[in-house]
């Protein structure tokens, strides 16, 4: 591992700790998923999905792991960034050796321990009050990784991007938050896409969330599910070409908007009035 | 000389607005330079082109040798940078952050060391985000000289601070061993950190030189003061010489009071302006 690969994690475990340690952070990024996810499996988890057999509860459980890494990606990142860049630390580490490189491995690291913790709890939560259960099969654990590792691979370098666009943490907020509810609504983590008309299905399927669900639906629930599928198969080459299109999309356009706004196209100073 | 930064005809232009017209200047190793001129001048633009973060439009700029927009890492490990307003990671520990921009550089200094020296070792363990705003900016100068900079950039450092902190700043600076660029709106900061001024005036440098210069450049007449007289004049050597030949001995009460830098400044200002 190189120094700044190095730097870039230690720099990613201390952001994670840091978080870990903020209590309003804590609730914000853990807690109230959590808690939301809890509550409605709770609520509505003892249904049933169809005539499946398939509970509510496990059939959410998938559901909310998926959007997790989603929101993660594409909301929690972008909002970070535009802070970092708000706050003047994306130029601080510009005029450092190494930073900004080491600020992005740090970023993709604190991401994937944030996703790793949550989802962790959201699988506990889902078998302990949704019936939901591991995989089965080491083909089904190796599923679950590659889904939930290629899916936040897919959505982080375009959360990066994304933070780049946005003047303000507060404005990254309001510009992400409505299109992810939307796209949560129409991606079939709650319930089956099939029940959408036609249209808003293929709408769907044009964005990771639907993709980063499919994939962890086929590796933790039964295929007694599928019949709720569209084309009530497990599309798992599709989900590796769909996703790893946002990832080369993602990997194309951050670099060249990050390195815009680290100088100062975009502006990155506090205040720089002269 | 050795020169440390060297800038010839620098020209930058933000759309259709032309902000700096042609900037010459030579900064010598160990030398404290200090870039004075009014808000829009153009100071944070000129100091940001030999930082590297932000591309010229027209004209020479080498830093320690090299053409800033295309500093690598070996050469920000020879630069550091105390800009204005920073906020960034403040839900940090003083100590975790220093302890890591630190092993950026190739010869860092003790992360305690650094701290006792600028009087933070009490805040070692603190969030960064709860320290006063006097205790932020020493912050500030420990993340900037941390790497034991050759060159160092301050701007605007004692934005905000009581005269007590001032004057602890100034003596700090006083004792660091590098080649400094600093802006500032306080001249007499200006005056007793630097070794030479330069005023940005209508995007050019319009005096470069000490105080003394500057006084000469703008012609600004000293006030010269005896018991019941008084005189403004360019020459108050010669004066207070005829007032000895007309008391024929010491002249009862005299004083020479030459022009504050802060005259001197503002009469280039007001004739710039005019």
């Amino acid at each position: 591992m190189n120094r700044v690969m190095r730097l870039g994690v230690r720099r990613g475990v201390a952001e994670f700790a840091t978080l870990l340690r903020d209590r309003k952070e804590l609730w914000g990024n853990i807690g109230a998923t959590v808690l939301i996810f809890a509550a409605i499996v709770l609520w509505i988890g003892d249904g049933e999905i169809g005539d499946t057999g398939v509970s509510v509860g496990t059939y959410i459980t998938a559901g909310m792991i998926a959007m997790i890494v989603f929101q993660v990606g594409l909301v929690s990142l972008p909002m970070m960034i535009a802070a970092d860049k708000e706050e003047g630390a994306l130029l601080r580490l510009r005029t450092v050796p190494g930073g900004f490189a080491a600020f992005l491995i740090g970023r993709g690291v604190s991401m994937l321990l944030l996703t790793a913790v949550q989802v962790v709890m959201v699988l506990v939560l889902g078998i302990l009050l949704g019936g939901a259960s591991l995989p089965s099969s080491i083909a089904g654990w190796l599923t679950l990784l590659w889904v939930l590792v290629l899916g936040l691979l897919a959505v982080v370098p375009l959360g990066a991007a994304l933070g780049a666009l946005m003047p303000s943490q507060k404005s990254a907020g309001a510009v992400l938050a409505l299109p992810a509810m939307g796209l949560m609504m129409v991606s079939g983590v709650f319930f089956p896409v099939r029940v959408l008309p036609e249209a808003v299905q293929w709408v769907a399927q044009v964005f990771p969330l639907y993709w980063q669900g499919h994939g962890i639906r086929a590796a933790i629930l039964p295929d007694a599910v599928l019949s709720t599928e569209i084309g009530e198969t497990w599309r798992l080459f599709e989900t590796a070409g769909v996703l790893g299109v946002w990832l080369v999309a993602g990997m194309v356009l951050a670099p060249r908007l990050l390195r815009r706004t680290t100088r100062g196209a975009v502006g990155t100073r506090p205040s720089f009035g002269s | 000389m050795d020169t440390v930064i060297d800038i010839r005809g620098l020209q930058m232009t933000y759309g259709t607005r032309e902000v700096l017209r042609g900037v010459d200047l030579q900064v010598a190793r160990g030398e404290t330079v200090a870039l004075l001129g009014p808000n829009g001048a153009g100071k944070t633009t000129t100091v940001e082109i030999l930082e590297g973060v932000r591309r010229r439009s027209a004209g020479e700029v080498s830093v320690l040798g090299v053409d800033p927009w295309h500093g690598d890492d070996k050469w920000r490990n020879s630069l550091g940078v105390v800009l204005q307003n920073w906020r960034d990671h403040p839900r940090w520990r003083v100590a975790d952050l220093l302890d890591l921009i630190g092993a950026h550089y190739t010869n860092p200094w003790d992360t305690g060391e650094l701290l006792r020296a600028l009087g933070l070792s009490a805040q070692a363990k603190a969030v960064i985000g709860t320290l006063s705003g006097g205790q932020r900016r020493r912050f500030d100068v420990a993340l900037g000289i941390v790497g034991r900079p050759e060159l160092l950039f301050l701007d605007e450092p004692t934005t905000g601070f009581d005269p007590e902190a001032r004057r602890e700043f100034h003596d700090l600076v006083a004792e660091l061993d590098a080649t400094i660029m600093l802006t500032t709106h306080d001249l007499a900061e200006a005056e007793r950190l630097a070794d030479r001024i330069a005023v940005l005036l209508g995007g050019t440098i319009a005096v470069v030189g000490t105080a003394d210069d500057l006084a000469r450049e703008v012609q600004a007449q000293s006030t010269v003061l005896w018991q019941g007289g008084r005189e403004e004049t360019h020459d108050p050597s010669q004066l207070a010489w005829e007032l000895h030949q007309k008391y024929d001995g010491p002249v009862p009460g005299l004083e020479i009071r030459r022009p504050t830098l802060e005259e001197s400044y503002l009469n280039l200002v007001e004739r710039s302006a005019a």
